[in-house]
């Protein structure tokens, strides 16, 4: 049981580098949350925080209803999994994983137990005499989970830990990391900077910057209602476009305008800007969100030059220089486009998002 | 369909001979193989010699008489090899040897005794007993300190390492004068801890630096995962970090050991008697006795090579488990 409350939490360092700023942040009992933003951004700060590994220089933070600011990490029912594994390289993956039950005087054949089981669930049995120098990547990522697993923490904490697997890998060990976060009912704290990596296994995402939480919600939330153009850029690939312009509105009917392109936005998304004529926006257009019609309506319609084709197997992405600014989609592969062409393609006005021009938060939410 | 992998029958040119222009380039390459092979042996042999003729004669000539070292052309085995060098050292003391009883005993014959020759078996002992608690002490003190300044970040952490470092661009003559008013007012003149004190002082700065130059290049994340996994700090250190730092700590204990074995200049200043001399103060002191005895000096000499030599050898395995541990993958 552990539920993590975050309260005002704030780290900073002697140098004055301000690394996490006001968080305010509850993780659920049982729940997998990722903390999802590029490099520098706090996340590692926040895990470490939970961990015990660096102090909360503000604020406070909680286990279930208990301060926890100042208890150091021995003391706390954490597990942690890192990026570079951290084996000790000088035990056997045996003692690697039997290590922190040892260090908590669990009894001998309830350490054996614990280490056989792991073993068998993470098919490693067959190298607990090995040391880690002797273990491929994947091989020493999973003796890494196996000495977090046998520990059965009340918090899980996993820090970048399939960034340095290769791209196969990675993906069947997420399969298994839902189905570890399943099995074991126990609370995640995943951190990443692989989109891909928070949207399949986050029960709730936490989208950070500079320090500064940027949104929290479900996958589904951030991807589809991103707060501002941080986080719409930040999750999917190809990346989101913008398009700057303006915004006019005629009754219930709003237009985004930029040159000659005119969109209209579908009712249930322009009813929130009604009233706002002539706004500066940043118009977001996700890759995925056009396709190719003989006859686009009006209100819909994207033109422009072919600047890229680039296939990439399952479709194919296309460069179109739309109004002087380049942006990419994602397309079905049977289409045949070359080099220069002039194209029309229909964008999905129910999936526009429209941002402030100059705040970049989201007008539509 | 023929494909790439298919040469055409007849057609393949593997194993024909390619037109070389008359240079044998196999040969060539034999012929400079063994030249390399002959220039490096060479090498070696030449750096083995000036290495270890100085420690040949030291072994050879503490088995000769008096007359047999002095001998010209000089005796690399000697003829007649004999222990009473060393007799002479385990049996020195039963008697006072003085300006005028010095002509009683013959320097030629080798049964010349200097007079502070029953110095030197305590004088072993001393030095000893020095290397060892130098040792110990810098273990204690410079493990944990170097693992702090290594792991922990705290404000003047640099400041800190560049101030040790700093302590040791002083050259150790400059700082006799101040050793030894400190000395004094401790009240540990001709006391062995004079020299403990001092000798920490000399080589615990060197042993931090090399620790902290090795516990940095261990990765953070290990101390991380151990804290999470159970440990205190101090459980970390003990119980993850020196199982690996073990090569750097054989050299820190060889650098402290020999140091303060062979240290000769501090010595001379803190120390006046038997009680708190070490071996270089006592093996000098023959030196400048009534008559010169070689041979006894290079018995003595060669004794005092000894538990350094055994050191290295305890030792030597970890060093070289240290230098492989990285090179090693299944």
């Amino acid at each position: 049981m552990a539920r993590i409350l975050f309260e005002n939490a704030s780290k900073r360092y002697p140098n004055g580098f301000v690394a996490l700023e006001n968080l305010n942040l509850e993780i659920k009992d049982k729940e997998f949350v990722v903390l999802l933003g590029p490099s520098g951004c706090g996340k590692s700060t926040t895990l470490n925080m939970i961990a015990g590994l660096e102090e909360v220089s503000e604020g406070n933070l909680f286990f279930d209803d208990e301060t926890v600011n100042f208890t150091p990490p021995h003391h706390r029912d954490v597990a942690m999994v890192f990026q570079s594994y951290a084996l000790y390289p000088h035990k056997t993956v045996y003692e690697n994983i039997a290590f922190g039950l040892m260090m908590r005087k669990h009894p001998k054949d309830d350490i054996d137990r614990r280490v056989r089981d792991a073993a068998q669930r993470l098919e490693i049995t067959h190298l607990l005499d090995r040391r880690p120098s002797q273990l491929s990547g994947g091989q020493r990522q999973r003796v890494a989970l196996g000495r977090a697993m046998v520990r059965k923490p009340a918090v899980f904490l996993m820090d970048e830990p399939l960034s340095n697997l290769d791209a196969a890998l990675r993906i069947s060990m997420r399969a298994e990391i839902k189905e570890l976060h399943r099995s074991m009912q126990t609370t995640f704290v995943y951190v990443t900077h692989d989109q891909a990596e928070a949207l399949t296994l986050a029960d709730r995402i936490v989208v950070m910057r500079n320090g500064l939480v940027q949104q929290i919600g479900t996958p589904d939330e951030i991807y589809e209602h991103p707060a501002n153009t941080f986080v719409a850029s930040f999750l999917g690939s190809p990346p989101i476009n913008y398009l700057d312009g303006e915004l006019v509105v005629q009754g219930d009917k709003v237009t985004f305008v930029r040159g000659e392109t005119r969109l209209d936005f579908a009712p249930e998304r322009g009813k929130k800007l009604v009233g706002q004529s002539g706004r500066k926006v940043k118009l977001g257009i996700r890759a995925e969100d056009v396709d190719e019609r003989a006859e686009p309506s009006s209100g819909e319609v994207i033109a422009g030059t072919v600047t890229s084709v680039l296939p990439v197997g399952s479709d194919q992405f296309l460069g179109l220089k739309v109004e002087g600014e380049e942006l990419f989609f994602r397309i079905n592969k049977d289409l045949r486009h070359n080099y220069g062409d002039k194209i029309k393609l229909s964008a999905n006005t129910g999936r526009l998002h429209v941002f402030d021009a100059d705040t970049e938060a989201s007008l539509i939410g | 369909m023929e494909t790439v992998h298919q040469t055409p029958a007849g057609k393949s040119l593997a194993g024909k001979p390619v037109h070389t222009r008359g240079i044998d380039y196999k040969r060539r390459g034999e012929i400079f193989s063994w030249v390399h092979r002959g220039v490096i042996l060479l090498g070696s042999l030449t750096i083995l010699f000036i290495v270890l003729a100085p420690v040949a004669w030291l072994v050879s000539s503490s088995m000769q008489t008096e007359a047999e070292i002095v001998s010209v052309p000089p005796h690399w085995i000697p003829d007649q090899p004999t222990l009473k060098n060393f007799r002479a050292i385990f049996s020195a003391g039963d008697e006072d040897v003085t300006y005028e009883t010095r002509s009683t005993q013959d320097p030629s014959s080798g049964n010349y005794i200097p007079s502070t020759a029953r110095n030197l078996l305590p004088a072993m002992r001393n030095s000893f007993v020095v290397a060892t608690l130098v040792v110990i002490l810098n273990l204690l003190v410079g493990v944990p300190a170097a693992y702090a300044m290594a792991k922990i970040r705290f404000l003047g952490r640099t400041g800190s390492v560049y101030f040790i470092l700093t302590t040791r661009v002083i050259p150790d003559i400059a700082l006799v004068v101040p050793f030894f008013l400190v000395i004094k007012n401790l009240g540990l003149l001709d006391n062995i801890m004079s020299l403990v004190i001092t000798y920490l002082a000399i080589t615990v700065p060197f042993t931090v630096f090399i620790l902290i130059q090795y516990f940095e290049g261990l990765p953070d994340e290990l101390d991380k995962a151990a804290r999470v996994d159970g440990c205190s700090r101090f459980q970390t250190l003990t119980k993850v970090y020196l199982p690996l730092a073990l090569p750097s700590l054989v050299a820190v204990i060889l650098f402290a050991f020999l140091t303060s074995w062979n240290e000769f200049l501090l010595a001379l200043m803190f120390t006046q008697t038997a009680q708190s001399q070490t071996l270089p103060i006592v093996l000098a002191s023959f030196t400048s006795d009534f008559t010169i005895s070689f041979s006894f000096i290079n018995a003595a000499g060669l004794l005092a090579i000894v538990p350094p030599v055994i050191v290295a050898i305890i030792f030597e395995r970890y060093i070289v488990s240290g230098l492989t541990a990285g090179a090693v993958k299944g």
